[in-house]
């Protein structure tokens, strides 16, 4: 049983209310979440610290436009925080976000984390060619029916992550029909209680409802079947691996807007990766000819290698890639086999070490069978 | 600017042929070693750069893609920019690819020594999201309309582009003002001299339809220029436009990474300057009541725009990037062509013009005290 809070409003005000009652009590001092932003109504995740600005705020808004696990590890990179804020964050955003902390990229002090049993967010091509705001109402029917949405990313549609594990509060969404007349705050922690604890509103011990979302669970895993069988048709070995990546240009648009990649300079950008003359003059001699810049394939392998361990699969490489390479999907496919090799979810726990970081005796002999 | 020599060569089975032609009886003859040359991935759905030195690989050389994926003068200085090597190569490349390298080899990312640029007259490229909906289909249109020299499909850049036959590499293939089955030959450095020589080509003949069909063109591109770049101002100049255009800005830095003159290997709005600590974030929120985050979105465009629109040729390589489709190409042409006139310079025109902002003249000082007075 855990603590919650209920509110007798809808999710969308339910949640507004709640957080203007965190910056006017002073509870908070800021609060990070998806707000409209402008005329043209792009959102983007902003720090709000005037109760008055809420009115644009879009909490639960299905966008991503940056995966906000890097957004707190800016926030909190150099120092943490040290007045409170509360930072409203997707499950595989909060993942993310602790993965980086184990990279010493970020720190939890002073934040207090609310998280939502999320039903996965839409494309950001839906923002571009304004079609988010009609698909909605079709969005939030299925939410409530605890089904997949037919607008969802690829990634998301195969999400069996959709429970926040590490939240102060998770606002319950998924599956919930009653979202348009009750908000109902989960308070997993003493951070979180303490946070609600002054809210007018109804207190109760209550569980989530363990059988519907294995429900919706399943559904999910037959869509990550059928994303995997899909990919694994296309990835097959070095020629799959040509035929997938042999448009990529190279921008690194993957690599810069991933949650986990946050190496300053990556080591595909670094003169470690440049050829000179003698390299190009050998290589012809070898082949023929050579795609320039060179080293398009061997990119994506070594991010995979780099971070596999710790994608979180929240898709943000799928869109931004300019080319339309599939890339969240086999980095969510490879990145799971990697991660249950080591029986490792990235994101759960974040005193749960990164396997390749930990060393473990037993290790070597493994490697020696 | 001295008056281009140039010459006349058969061109029977069409533009690609020809050059793939010439460029095969050139490594024949020991002119080149390698030649850079965009090539079809093997999966069908793209072009790419390659390097190549085997003559059985060159015949799958595509001369004028329909696409520009890679900027031509990031392959360019891919194989120089760490020494001119052994090897003497060709670099098949479109007019503004050709411009933005000799700005990397002003930068110092590219050494042109070893290096024959050829370029051809350009009809503009596809935006890369057209052209993967369909590459069969999309290569077809490309090729039709290549045949009426019609623009109207092509990147928005593209169809302003008023250097689409500048010719400021070696060699430039000229198709413009060409009489059938006959495509020109144009020679703008003593390197393009000694290949014609060498090809047995005769530099000295009639150049004038190929002159007065590009000058007609370029006018007229020139006119079109003047009037999108008006219109386009209209919607974006003034910080609220601004911030409001770049509103969507979702921060990847595509569009840095695929400019082709964008060349610092880690740039300053990715450093430790523009990071702070969440008590500053703060602060800085507290102040406006509440500030998007990241903040200094507008602030990376424009300080993109101050390091680089000096020597920006208007390809439009980061705008096809951008996954938000912002219009940043065409507010970065427009830019570039104010700052560029700025300095009388035209980037990509010549090795010979150093880079205003890096060459120092001594009169400048005063404008720079006029102006203050």
């Amino acid at each position: 049983m855990t603590k919650a809070l209920k509110l007798n409003k809808s999710a969308e005000e339910g949640i507004l209310e709640f957080l203007k009652y965190l910056l006017e009590s002073g509870k908070v001092k800021g609060v990070f979440t998806l707000k409209r932003i402008s005329k043209n109504s792009a959102i983007a995740y902003s720090l709000i610290t005037n109760p008055d600005e809420l009115k644009d705020a879009v909490p639960f808004y299905p966008l991503m436009p940056v995966n906000a696990g890097k957004l707190m590890s800016r926030f909190t990179l150099k120092e943490g925080a040290k007045k409170p804020v509360a930072a409203i964050l997707k499950p595989c955003e909060l993942r993310g976000f602790i993965e980086l902390i184990k990279r010493e990229q970020g720190t939890l002090d002073n934040l207090y984390i609310i998280s939502s049993i999320c039903g996965g967010v839409f494309p950001s091509r839906t923002e571009v060619d304004r079609s988010a705001e009609k698909k909605l109402p079709k969005y939030w029917e299925s939410v409530k029916k605890g089904e997949i949405s037919p607008d969802l990313r690829s990634v998301c549609k195969a999400c069996e992550e959709f429970i926040p594990y590490t939240a102060d509060i998770t606002f319950d969404l998924l599956g919930n029909n009653d979202i348009d007349k009750h908000s109902i705050f989960y308070l997993n922690t003493k951070k979180g209680e303490d946070l609600a604890k002054d809210m007018k509103g109804d207190f109760s011990e209550k569980e989530f409802d363990r059988k519907k979302l294995e429900k919706i669970n399943e559904k999910r895993q037959a869509e990550k079947k059928k994303l995997y069988d899909e990919i694994g048709k296309k990835m097959n070995g070095i020629d799959g691996l040509v035929e997938i990546f042999g448009r990529c240009i190279g921008c690194h648009g993957c690599s810069k807007v991933c949650p986990i990649c946050y190496c300053k300079l990556c080591e595909f950008e670094s003169p470690d990766s440049e050829y000179s003359p003698s390299n190009y003059e050998t290589e012809l001699r070898k082949r023929g000819g050579i795609k320039v810049p060179p080293g398009t394939i061997y990119f994506h392998l070594g991010r995979l290698t780099h971070i596999g361990i710790s994608c979180v699969a929240c898709g943000q490489c799928n869109d931004v890639c300019p080319v339309d390479i599939p890339v969240a999907d086999i980095f969510k496919k490879v990145g799971e086999s990697i991660q249950k090799m080591f029986d490792y979810v990235p994101g759960k726990d974040v005193e749960e070490e990164i396997p390749l970081v930990s060393f473990k005796q037993e290790e070597f002999a493994e490697i020696e069978e | 600017m001295n008056e281009l020599k140039g010459g006349i060569i058969p061109s029977k089975t069409g533009i690609r042929e020809t050059i793939i032609d010439l460029i095969e009886k050139s490594v024949d003859k020991g002119i080149f070693d390698a030649v850079i040359i965009p090539m079809k991935v093997p999966s069908g759905d793209s072009f790419v750069y390659v390097l190549v030195k085997d003559k059985k690989l060159l015949k799958d050389g595509f001369p004028l893609a329909p696409t520009m994926l890679v900027q031509g003068a990031k392959a360019v200085s891919s194989v120089t920019r760490l020494g001119k090597g052994n090897m003497k190569i060709a670099a098949i490349i479109r007019p503004c690819e050709a411009r933005a390298t000799v700005e990397l080899a002003k930068l110092g990312q590219a050494d042109l020594d070893n290096v024959t640029i050829i370029s051809i007259d350009c009809p503009g490229v596809l935006p890369t999201s057209d052209f993967l909906e369909d590459p069969d289909k999309y290569l077809k249109k490309f090729d039709d309309a290549y045949k009426n020299w019609d623009d109207k499909i092509m990147r928005p850049v593209c169809q302003i582009c008023d250097k689409s036959s500048m010719v400021t590499g070696d060699l430039h293939i000229g198709t413009l003002g060409a009489k059938k089955d006959t495509c020109f030959i144009i020679s703008n450095s003593e390197k393009g001299d000694s290949v014609a020589e060498k090809l047995d080509i005769n530099l000295n003949q009639n150049l004038d339809s190929w002159n007065s069909k590009v000058k007609a063109i370029s006018e007229e591109k020139k006119k079109k220029r003047i009037k999108a770049h008006k219109e386009l101002k209209s919607t974006v100049s003034g910080l609220d436009n601004l911030v409001e255009t770049f509103s969507q800005c979702i921060n990847c830095h595509n569009c840095m990474r695929v400019c082709p003159v964008c060349i610092c290997r880690l740039c300053y709005f990715d450093s430790d300057k523009v990071k702070h600590t969440a008590e500053d974030y703060l602060t800085r929120a507290e102040s406006k009541g509440s500030m998007r985050f990241l903040p200094d979105t507008t602030l990376f465009q424009m300080g993109r725009m101050m390091h680089m629109s000096i020597s920006c040729v208007s390809c439009g390589n980061c705008e096809d990037a951008c996954s938000m489709d912002i219009p940043v190409g065409q507010i970065f042409s427009m830019i570039a062509d104010e700052t560029q006139a700025l300095f009388d310079y035209v980037s990509g025109r010549s090795l010979d013009e150093p880079i205003p902002l890096v060459a120092y003249k001594k009169e400048e000082l005063h404008q720079m005290e006029d102006a203050n007075d």
